[in-house]
């Protein structure tokens, strides 16, 4: 095959494929097509434009439970074990997956059975049966989910749902993605019912998709979405993030043997902003998740082994914790986003320095910014790294879908606009305007009845030296000295210790 | 089906095609697979893929957890997997991250019970930069002693961020109790307390390093988007001085199981009760029957679509899911089957339905619906995940580990086609007994609220 320059033909990559793209918003039903003739598969993301935050009060949870019950449920027609014979030989699946703004129901088969897959797929979201065993099966899934896995069984994701819970705690946000345990205990299938009569409206919905499928389906969904309801889309109101004061600290007790660690703070920009991509270059030479590229990653976890990774992010990443996707997700947009740190679990007498040693590398970074040399470097990473992403036609829909929510061009196309005209002195302005390595919340999982120890430790700055299993370089050594001395100033009015059992409840 | 597939189930193909029974389309892989072995023993697998400007390089060497047969050095394979990434005298840890930056790449590792895997997934026009590096750091890798010391503490690290997970140490304890002698006794991770001793092992890394990363253990395997002669170029020009090494390797086999173990696992933190049991099953083998056979079998036992999920998922709702399967090994492994029970009250009873169920299988044939319905599944799922090249070089790689040939992968997919009602009464019948059987139960330990 013929090469052309590297970025250019990666950019090739994604359009070689398309036959057709073009946003259908006429008629009362939104669609983002992305057809593809030769494409033997088709995809649909189908979005609601309601999340978490559009469930009501005491109800916490309940979009997830009403999204859950029509994914893994049945339609009036098929009971729920009647759907799963059917999709089985065609070994095609339908998955939901629930955020704090959107809700996506995605579709994936094989051509060859489109038209029977189509059915049920629309079936399930438009003529769900909403059986009583199907409601109860999901709900234990949902109670279980906060009261077993996330509490206890992934420290990694309660550091980052803690964080969550901290960043937002007065905000529509301040919900994990299934609600609260009290919400979700009290949520009948008569709410579920009643949920989806008032949120699943021709307005809400918004169906994408992808692949080898008749132009003549696009008709069709236009014409089956038509029986709902005319109510259109309405956004939650949104209101600022309450500022952060100091370092605001939440140790969360729980039996753990290492303790992870997550921090951060509110961002007032969106892949809408300019400055967005300004950030989105800093940051990977901060923190690339997944990489060697990232400061965080080479000097706690490279050069002192305290742990497997450290990486940051300017915007809601949830690749990473039980995923083995390592690019930006899909469908999880948000219209207020946030700067975080995550600091995968450390060796418990080492995390008052990890801690430490993430802040300090912060604060030279906002302090320091970028040199023209990784400024050029980790630009060019970015452009070539980020035409990896949509690798296939769903997640080229899923980012376009993105793209849409935020009004601004297909993302991976504004990178390429934004980086190429981007200078180091626009990274650096941007850093230092939106980053702010002294207001931070940190959230940390520690073993049951360590948590006062930490916080004490951190609230009068006790020096804390790092202990290796074995030796390090002398100038290690020597940063060392200065890192377990760095002051933190905590506040701690806005501190506390918990139990994990406290969290998510209500 | 395999884990494996099951993993690539969120990919969607753009260039597949089902086989549908004609002389030219009986193989299930749709793509040409070229294979070249260098005088050196590495063996070459090249697949062009419709992937304009991207390009899928990985190297398989086949060494894992399996190998570790001294005593006090389980885990060794994983944790050469990450010294792999501290460079060479060419290229210092720094310079190799340095290039794969300057080029863009997603680059990583993984290592299971049989083989590691190194892979990046970049443009096609960094192939040259992709060979020099990753051939330079197979043949010359170079770390200090004070490196390895800290890359340990990495390890420590991983074992930690997985250990709040029960079901680690619920598969730690089910094969530490399945296995007598054989490797597979522990987890790829290793033993925690092998895993605190890595720092005192730098002499045997360099073992490690001389007797497994060499070219005849090794396959180099390309997807995507590349022109084979310039291909085979630079795999010669970076590839040809790699030197082959002399060690075998002597795995030691357990006896037959002779009775059924059962473990109980209290867990200290908050969790809902759970059963795993392992069954001592066959090994992979793309001639014989038994392993597809097994894969059919879980899914006529297990699968959302079988009567005993029905039963215990959907209208009992006893648990919260239930699955059962056995993993690719290159020796006989664990068919696993696993629970997680609502209410503790309720494990008896849960136990006794498997156990129903699979001496039902041992009778009862299944209809040939049931059978033609599993197969197509099967194949469907297998070609939706054959979308991208890491893909199509993750599925390669799977095979390639097991014999060393990639066309295993169409030998194993014909041999799912032969499958009778009899072969899975057959396989019921050898495997699935109890006197074959080890089982933990896992519950949370009193006093947890």
């Amino acid at each position: 095959m013929k090469r052309l320059p590297l970025i250019s033909t990666l950019f090739l990559f994604a359009m070689a494929l398309i036959t057709l793209f073009h946003e259908a918003s006429q008629g009362a039903i939104r669609i983002t097509e992305i057809h593809s003739s030769n494409s033997p598969l088709v995809t649909f993301r189908v979005v609601l434009r309601a999340g978490e935050i559009n469930s009501p009060a005491g109800k916490e949870g309940l979009n997830a439970l009403t999204a859950y019950v029509i994914a893994q449920g049945g339609t009036q027609e098929l009971s729920y074990q009647q759907v799963v014979e059917k999709l089985y030989p065609w070994a095609a699946n339908i998955n939901v997956q629930v955020d704090q703004e959107i809700t996506t129901f995605i579709g994936t088969v094989h051509r060859d059975h489109l038209d029977a897959f189509y059915k049920l797929f629309t079936d399930l979201l438009l003529h769900p049966r909403f059986d009583e065993s199907d409601f109860s099966r999901v709900k234990d899934l949902g109670l279980n989910y906060l009261k077993n896995s996330l509490r206890s069984t992934s420290d990694e994701q309660l550091g980052k749902q803690a964080l969550n819970t901290m960043l937002y705690a007065n905000h529509p946000y301040k919900n994990t993605e299934f609600g609260t345990v009290q919400g979700l205990t009290t949520s009948t299938l008569d709410d579920v019912k009643a949920y989806y009569k008032k949120t699943y409206t021709q307005g809400n919905f918004w169906f994408g998709i992808a692949g080898g499928y008749p132009k003549s389906l696009i008709e069709k969904i236009k014409t089956d979405f038509s029986m709902l309801p005319e109510v259109p889309f309405s956004e939650v109101t949104l209101p600022k993030p309450e500022p952060i004061n100091n370092l605001e600290v939440m140790v969360v007790e729980k039996p753990a043997r290492a303790f992870a660690i997550s921090m951060g703070h509110p961002l007032s920009l969106t892949r809408k902003e300019k400055d967005f991509y300004a950030l989105l270059v800093a940051n990977s030479y901060f923190g690339e998740h997944r990489t060697f590229n990232g400061v965080l990653m080479n000097r706690l976890r490279g050069d002192r082994g305290l742990n497997y990774g450290d990486y940051s992010y300017v915007e809601k990443f949830v690749g990473g914790v039980g995923s083995g996707n390592v690019f930006p997700e899909l469908n999880t947009p948000l219209r207020q986003q946030f700067f975080s740190i995550w600091l995968r679990p450390v060796q418990p007498e080492n995390t008052h320095f990890a801690i430490r040693n993430a802040l300090f590398e912060f604060k030279n970074f906002v302090e320091q910014g970028l040199s023209k040399e990784d400024f050029e470097k980790t630009k060019k990473f970015v452009l070539n790294y980020s035409k990896l992403w949509a690798g296939t036609l769903s997640r080229r829909l899923g980012y376009q879908m993105d793209s849409e929510f935020y009004g601004t061009e297909y993302f991976i196309d504004r990178i390429d606009k934004e980086l190429k005209s981007l200078s180091v002195e626009e990274v650096n302005a941007a850093v230092k305007k939106y980053l702010d390595y002294k207001n931070v919340k940190i959230a940390v999982v520690v073993d049951e009845g360590k948590g006062n120890e930490i916080m004490n430790s951190m609230i009068s700055n006790m020096i804390s030296p790092i202990k290796y299993a074995s030796p390090v370089s002398p100038n290690i050594l020597e940063q060392d000295k200065f890192i377990e001395a760095f002051q933190l100033s905590i506040n701690k009015e806005e501190s506390k210790v918990v139990k994990a059992n406290e969290l998510f409840e209500k | 089906m395999r884990f494996l597939l099951y993993l690539m189930l969120c990919l969607v193909p753009f260039a597949l095609v089902i086989a549908r029974g004609s002389d030219e389309s009986n193989k299930i892989f749709p793509y040409p697979i070229n294979q070249v072995t260098l005088d050196n023993g590495l063996n070459v697998i090249s697949i062009p893929f419709d992937s304009p400007g991207i390009i899928a390089v990985w190297t398989v060497v086949r060494a894992g957890s399996r190998n570790e047969v001294e005593p006090g050095k389980s885990g060794f394979a994983h944790f050469f997997e990450h010294m792999m990434f501290r460079g060479t005298e060419k290229y210092s840890k720094d310079a190799y991250n340095e290039m794969l930056k300057s080029i863009g790449a997603d680059n990583n590792a993984f290592t299971t019970d049989d083989y590691t895997a190194y892979h990046t997934l970049a443009s096609s026009d960094a192939l040259e930069t992709i060979l020099d590096i990753e051939s330079d750091r197979f043949m010359n890798l170079k770390y200090t002693e004070e490196d390895f010391k800290t890359e340990a503490g990495a390890i420590l690290g991983e074992y930690n961020k997985n250990y709040s997970n029960p079901d680690m140490t619920i598969y730690e304890k089910l094969r530490e109790n399945a296995f007598e002698k054989h490797t597979y006794k522990h987890t790829t991770m290793g033993f925690l307390k092998d895993i605190q001793d890595m720092p005192n092992q730098y002499q045997y890394s360099l073992t490690f390093f001389d007797r497994w990363y060499r070219p005849e253990n090794c396959a180099l395997i390309i997807v995507g988007d590349f022109e084979q002669a310039k291909l085979m170029e630079l795999v010669k020009k970076y590839y040809s001085n790699w030197k082959r090494g002399n060690y075998t390797l002597d795995v030691p086999l357990d006896v037959p199981q002779k009775e059924e173990k059962t473990i109980n696992l209290p867990w200290k933190a908050k969790t809902l009760p759970q059963v795993s049991m392992g069954y001592r099953g066959p090994g992979f083998n793309d001639k014989e029957i038994d392993m597809p056979a097994m894969d059919v079998l879980s899914q006529v036992l297990f699968s959302e679509t079988s009567e005993l999920f029905n039963k215990l998922v959907v209208e009992e709702q006893l648990v919260e899911y239930i699955y059962g399967g056995q993993q690719d090994h290159r020796d006989p492994e664990l068919f696993m089957v696993d629970a997680r029970v609502k209410d503790k009250s309720n494990i008896e009873r849960v136990r006794a339905e498997i156990d129903k169920a699979i001496e039902q299988a041992k009778t009862t044939p299944v209809s040939a619906e049931r059978l033609a319905s599993i197969k197509s599944h099967m194949k469907y799922l297998f070609a939706m995940g054959l979308d991208n090249p890491n893909g199509i070089a993750r599925t390669i790689s799977h095979y390639v580990q097991l014999t060393g040939n990639p066309e295993s992968v169409n030998n194993i997919y014909s041999l799912y086609e032969k499958i009778t009602v009899e072969d899975l009464m057959g396989v019921a019948k050898k495997y699935l007994n109890k006197t074959n059987r080890t089982t933990v139960i896992m519950t949370q330990e009193e006093g947890q609220q």
